[in-house]
């Protein structure tokens, strides 16, 4: 096996993790704070994508030509409309369910997952949506030959870039601001908090905010980068990102791009030197594995038992 | 806020929320505009607004609600049901028997889940792994083994419940949501490798499954050499309708059954050990009880009636492929747990039936039936999270009114 | 009880009138309506609805409308199945044009058969629809195993390719086109040098393409749709592999071209499809007619149409609604078709097949490849 192929798939691997990263926020920041799979972050991401290629279409209608700021522009609004949609769906589903047994905000997730599918089916159709490429081109590294190269294109930097990017943002955000002490104050005792004048109906709304808001950076990248998405792309992303925040301690920020990484990079061998038939099967049993020797994930807290 | 103020925020929100998605659809690369779209929904979100603000305060009058007709009416409701179930499907076409057949499945699949979720409290997210065994033991048993339904039956039940006994071993270890997360990988590998084992499983094309027999005789218009076929022995004119009438008597006796199993279990001391896991396991441990035996005991006998409910639903469809065994399927039978009320063996029947029957009746909204099936799902949680009825712990009620 | 049974006898009466109600035929049209191939569902209406439209016009069957109805199974053979009950049972139907998939088709087809309902798909290419000999079971478009030949043939003998990719969507349709042209491949005395499944409604196959950098693939096979096709051609190209990439009749949509993400990605994509219907002589009259409300009878449209016009065909001469009399008719005599004449054989395939080559240009547009190099 030459080196360049195991680099490309290295490559590969890791722009794949960057995404799956970026959506397994969102299933460890809500986890971590109200200890509820959010079943509808999938989705969230799902309908980031079609508001990316909805808002780049609307602004080459009004004629706008320069990729960089069209695509600023469309990350901007597509992170707002999304936040938007992760705001609502915690007020109207999860709120009023705040009290209630463990079961009962799963299923309500489940029931919102369905219908944010079948809202973008119904609006936007069933067919494959797709966006014209914008960002072209991209570099040949290590080139040894004229077939033995590392291809790693902008769109794809731009992946990783802005993943790491908003990996820093997002924990500038937690550590060292007002908001973030309180949000980290929510998770560790939420009665506590509440008793000490944290505002904890704000706290999770935000952590709603900002989970929505890395899967909208997620689906605009993943849009611009492989251009074509269908209304049902929200529940494997959605399964895969959660495998991610699960595989690296769900809770645990870092934890998710850790894992995010490693299922991405652990799918794209398996998938480059064994078999691409069976990718899928071995992210899952790594999933099974990695809970049943180490159940609290790779950078996980384990959790104590309380009588 | 004022109500006023409050609605006037709520359309705005909902205008901000539905402008991009319904006010322009994508055609190629370019925009079509339905630009009143967006008004109509933030109008409809304003209204639904207003009127929640006045329901808020309406509860059920107290006596309905408390009012305790499953221990009272319990004896008439069976004997409707039951007289019910034995006139029907000679009454109904071929078409309204077959989603009664379906329905009858998914009631056996929820007793199943319910075991598991309802009683013993453990949250399996990948319920559909062991109906897809029982499912797929009886299709590929028939083209390897040439096993029958009646062998196919007890088989693929039996393997189920230790595909779902070796699944729990392991698993027993975590609990709440870990658990539901290897459950669902679980479910997954199990689909994925039906999908990808092409040689063996046929893949995405597909396994046949033939029709069980009467008592060794089939239900063909022509039945093979030498055998002969049902409508042949009892002198009947040929009717494809025979054998799914016959298919639903079986199930509704299997279905019995599995309900006067169920009913027994839970007040054997293995059922309480269940329920009483479900609320304090630690607790359960200090007082002695074997946790591990309890729970795996539970995985298995629910993947077992899994198995069973796969098994006819192969037989009812006539062949198993893998589409049939996503994680939707599982939340569907989930779904039919939570909205019956967990535990709640009536509730639990009666939600199956609701849910199978009711989007066959509404086919002229199949376009909404998604869209639909999540509102419900939703709502329910918000305003009846213990399910259509809710479930009752098994006290010593007559004893009690003594005293 | 006594007024539940008067009320359930009343519904039998209903369901027992309208199927002796005379004047109209219904004939389902089932198909991919929602899901993914929506796309295929809506060339099938279109086609079916036009065609309908136009009989009903020219005086019907006998005087009789044809009246359609609408089953979606979207390309699911759970839902397939039930749409085919449904169909038979409750709708009643007295033929059926569909399925699309073919994972959809086959068993559909023994529901039809059981039945005794004439049932026509006009795109299903995987050789069981019609090989289990079901007498009620026909199509009017080619099989796998002859698109396969045409694939094969023209990548080894036009493309010259030595180190052929073969790729699929592990579906029936899109493996059964994938073994074709592996047999077919064979017989021209090449092996495959990779022979793989991808996921259907994945996006990312980039760990793939590496793949098939790493065996130095010079053309790669295809058999799927166009949601996958798309994705995979665009990253083949990113990833800098040129290798032309050949597909089957499941990429004739312009929603291709927009999953790719625009002509020049798609440019070079050759594909097997039945000798462009829009060209056909006959049928000049109804393209202008599609045009004219504004729709591009592109892909399966006009086999849809055709489709129509035999099932007609065979209920105006036979005057039976019996589905093994009606298929008998149609095997034995040939039909004049919006597509020209076709004929089948005892089989219920057409008897000719007409696939030829088509190239995606620049412009992603698709255009025949010209016969010889």
């Amino acid at each position: 096996m030459t080196g360049h192929i195991f680099a490309q798939q290295a490559v590969n691997g890791l722009v794949l993790g960057s995404v799956y990263g970026l959506i397994a926020v969102g299933y460890t920041m809500v986890y971590g704070i109200i200890g509820m799979i959010n079943f509808a972050h999938g989705e969230i991401y799902m309908i980031a994508a079609y508001l990316t290629a909805i808002f780049l279409a609307g602004l080459t209608l009004l004629g706008l030509q320069s990729p960089p700021l069209a695509i600023l522009l469309v990350l901007a609004a597509t992170i707002a409309c999304t936040a938007l949609y992760g705001w609502s769906v915690e007020r109207i589903a999860y709120r009023p369910l705040r009290h209630a047994n463990r079961l009962a905000p799963l299923i309500s997730a489940i029931g919102i997952s369905l219908i944010l599918q079948n809202y973008v089916r119904l609006s936007q159709g069933a067919r494959t949506q797709g966006i014209p490429s914008i960002l072209d081109g991209g570099f040949h590294l290590f080139a040894s030959g004229p077939d033995a190269f590392v291809r790693l294109t902008h769109a794809q930097l731009l992946i990783v870039v802005t993943a790491i990017i908003s990996m820093f943002l997002l924990h500038f955000f937690i550590a060292r601001t007002a908001m973030g002490r309180a949000c980290r104050a929510v998770q560790q005792d939420r009665v506590m908090a509440s008793l000490l004048g944290v505002n904890t109906d704000r706290v999770i709304a935000i952590v709603f905010v900002l989970g929505a808001g890395m899967a909208a950076v997620a689906g605009v990248l993943v849009t611009l980068n492989y251009g074509s998405f269908d209304f049902f792309i929200g529940f494997v992303a959605g399964i895969k990102a959660f495998t991610a925040a699960v595989l690296g301690g769900i809770g645990s920020l870092p934890g998710a791009m850790l894992g995010g990484v490693v299922l991405g990079l652990a799918e794209s061998f398996f998938s480059g030197f064994v078999n691409t038939d069976y990718k899928d099967v071995f992210a899952f049993s790594l999933l099974v594995l990695v809970l049943i020797f180490k159940p609290s994930g790779l950078l996980g807290v384990p959790e104590v038992e309380k009588v | 806020m004022s109500e006023a103020k409050e609605t006037l925020l709520t359309g705005l929100v909902a205008l901000l929320l539905f402008a991009p998605l319904t006010g322009v659809s994508l055609e190629g690369y370019g925009l079509n505009s339905h630009w009143q779209n967006p008004f109509l929904l933030a109008g409809m979100a304003m209204i639904g607004r207003l009127l929640l603000g006045r329901l808020r305060g309406l509860r059920l009058p107290a006596g309905l609600a408390e009012y305790d007709w499953q221990t009272r009416l319990q004896r008439p409701i069976l004997a409707v049901v039951v007289i019910a179930a034995l006139i029907f499907p000679w009454l109904v076409g071929k078409y309204w028997l077959n989603v009664a057949t379906l329905a009858l499945i998914y009631v056996l699949l929820a007793l199943g889940l319910n075991i598991v979720v309802g009683l013993a409290g453990l949250l399996d997210l990948g319920f559909v792994a062991f109906y897809a065994v029982g499912a797929y033991f009886y299709a590929l048993g028939f083209k390897y083994l040439d096993l029958s339904f009646w062998i196919a039956l007890p088989g693929g039940a039996l393997l189920a419940g230790v595909c779902g006994m070796l699944l729990g071993f392991p698993v027993l270890r975590m609990h709440g949501d870990y658990l539901a997360i290897v459950t669902l990988g679980f479910g997954e590998i199990v689909r994925l490798v039906l999908n990808n084992w092409i040689d063996f499983t046929n893949g995405p094309n597909g396994v046949r499954a033939p029709f069980p027999s009467f008592f060794g005789l089939d239900f063909s218009r022509h039945p093979m050499p030498g055998k002969s076929s049902f409508h042949q022995f009892f002198n009947l004119p040929y009717s494809s309708i025979h054998k799914e009438i016959f298919l639903f008597f079986l199930l509704f006796i299997v279905v019995c059954g599995m309900v006067y199993f169920v009913r027994r279990l839970r007040r054997m001391p293995l059922g309480r050990a269940w329920e009483a896991l479900r609320e304090d396991e630690i607790a359960c441990r200090a007082l002695g009880i074997n946790h591990v035996t309890v729970k795996l005991s539970a995985f298995g006998i629910g993947a077992m009636t899994g198995g069973i409910g796969g098994a006819f639903f192969a037989a009812s469809q006539g062949f198993v492929n893998p589409t049939s065994f996503t994680f939707m399927e599982s939340a569907h039978i989930l779904a039919i747990v939570v909205l019956g009320g967990m535990g709640s063996t009536a509730g639990v029947i009666g939600a199956a039936v609701i849910l199978t029957v009711l989007p066959e009746a509404l086919r002229d909204f199949a376009e909404y039936r998604g869209l639909l099936f999540g509102c419900a799902m939703v709502m329910m949680m918000i305003w009846r999270p213990r399910g259509l009825l809710r479930s009752r712990r098994a006290l010593f009620r007559r004893e009690q009114r003594a005293c | 009880m006594k007024k539940w049974l008067a009320y359930a006898c009343t519904l039998l009466a209903l369901a027992l009138a309208a199927r002796l109600e005379a004047g109209t035929i219904k004939i389902g049209v089932a198909g991919p309506l929602s899901g993914a191939q929506a796309a295929f569902g809506e060339q099938f209406w279109r086609g079916a609805e036009q065609a309908a439209r136009d009989i009903n016009a020219a005086g019907g069957i006998h005087g009789d409308t044809l009246e359609l109805v609408k089953g979606d199974d979207a390309c699911e053979p759970k839902q397939a199945v039930a749409v085919a009950n449904r169909l038979v049972d409750h709708e009643h139907v007295t033929a059926v044009l569909g399925h699309f998939c073919s994972s959809s088709t086959i068993p559909a087809f023994e529901v039809y058969a059981e039945g005794g309902i004439l049932s026509i798909t006009p795109a299903s290419t995987n050789p069981m629809v019609t090989e289990r000999g079901l007498p009620t079971a026909m199509r009017t478009c080619g099989r796998d195993d002859q698109q396969g030949v045409v694939g094969a043939e023209f990548t080894v003998k036009h493309l010259k390719a030595q180190r052929v990719a073969v790729l699929h969507d592990k579906d029936t349709y899109g493996q059964g086109l994938a073994d074709a042209m592996k047999a077919h491949l064979a017989t021209l005395g090449r092996k495959e040098v990779l022979y793989e499944g991808l996921t259907r409604g994945e996006k990312d196959f980039n760990a793939l393409v590496t793949k098939l950098r790493s065996v130095q693939a010079d053309a790669v096979y295809f058999g799927g749709l166009h949601s996958e096709a798309g994705p995979l051609v665009r990253q083949m190209r990113e990833q800098g592999l040129n290798a032309p990439l050949i597909s089957g009749d499941g990429i004739v949509s312009e929603t291709f071209l927009t999953s790719a993400g625009g002509p020049k990605y798609v440019e070079g994509v050759f594909m097997t499809f039945g000798a462009d219907p829009r060209k056909i002589p006959t049928g000049k009259a109804v393209v202008e007619k599609f045009r004219q409300a504004g729709y591009e009878p592109e892909g399966y449209t006009l086999y849809s149409y055709a489709t129509m016009q035999s099932i007609a065909a065979a209920l105006t001469a036979t005057k039976s609604r019996d589905g093994v009399k009606l298929a008998n008719w149609l095997k034995a005599n040939p039909v004049e078709t919006v597509m020209g004449t076709k004929r089948w054989n005892a089989k219920g395939d057409l008897q000719t097949s007409d696939y030829v080559m088509y190239r995606w240009t620049k412009e992603g547009k698709y255009e025949e490849v010209a016969d010889k190099p």
